[in-house]
């Protein structure tokens, strides 16, 4: 059966924004949760929060990586604006699932170290998957 | 003991990075072997990739370009009112049916005004624009 091929640009489309944002937003509530104060009321909800959106975001990479692979008949790298998107891509999704896993498991239970790095690698993670962002943007308008 | 847990899943966390990373670079072989076995169904008059290199090939597709698409994408093919079609990072059976659907309320259809043949000539000829 023949697949209309234009069928993964649009499930890529359709997939790719949605760990692209929960990671950007899981860094912002896990950091404000990590900067406020104990007796603040919103610090254990922040944390909640972020935990729900870093597994979420997790699980929402596998879709976006499958349809992008499928959308360029499995270019793992290509060239020009390909190649920067799938540089920002391949760390970021690897981050983003490690990252998803370790929150999965420990759950509140971290030390304020080892939650300090945990928030550094969710940071670098959100910034690889606007750098993926802004390059599959620059080949959707430059192709 | 907190600090154990969080030591002990990080194990967990670097193998889940892993596989997931190794898992998907594994499975762009069959994705790209099935892909490319579909679009070879839909180019069903497309050229290969050998023969899209063609020089009379190309040529012909210059001529087509220059009659229908020079007017948006530039006499250069670089952009104009369209996108540059410079290294399009599409397959050649995505760009056969692009010409031929055209894009809703962007490029018009030309599936009547050119045949196969005339589409594989615009094939060959974008793919030169290196």
């Amino acid at each position: 059966m023949l697949i209309d091929p234009t069928l993964w640009p649009k499930l890529h489309g359709a997939s790719v924004h949605f760990p692209v944002a929960l990671a950007m937003a899981a860094a912002l509530f896990e950091g404000l949760g990590f900067f406020l104060p104990n007796s603040t009321r919103h610090k254990q909800n922040l944390h909640l929060a972020g935990y729900y959106l870093i597994i979420l975001g997790a699980l929402g990479t596998f879709p976006a990586v499958l349809s992008g692979l499928f959308m360029t008949h499995g270019a793992t790298m290509g060239h020009g604006a390909l190649l920067f998107h799938h540089l920002f891509v391949w760390p970021g999704f690897t981050l983003l699932v490690g990252l998803g896993v370790w929150r999965a498991l420990v759950g509140d239970k971290f030390t304020r170290w080892g939650f300090g790095v945990y928030l550094i690698g969710l940071f670098l993670t959100a910034g690889l998957m606007a750098g993926a962002g802004y390059w599959g943007g620059e080949l959707l308008l430059n192709s | 003991m907190n600090f154990s847990l969080e030591t002990k899943n990080l194990k967990w966390a670097l193998l889940a990075g892993s596989i997931s990373l190794g898992g998907m670079l594994l499975a762009a072989v069959p994705i790209k072997m099935l892909t490319d076995s579909g679009a070879n169904q839909a180019a069903v008059s497309a050229p290969s990739s050998e023969s899209l290199s063609s020089p009379q090939l190309i040529e012909r597709g210059s001529q087509f370009f220059a009659m229908s698409c020079a007017h948006c994408h530039g006499d250069d093919a670089h952009g104009d009112e369209g996108p540059d079609l410079y290294n399009l990072p599409v397959s050649n059976a995505y760009i056969k049916v692009m010409i031929k659907r055209g894009v809703k309320g962007e490029m018009p259809t030309f599936a009547k005004k050119y045949n196969d043949d005339q589409v594989a000539a615009l094939v060959a000829y974008l793919r030169s624009l290196r």
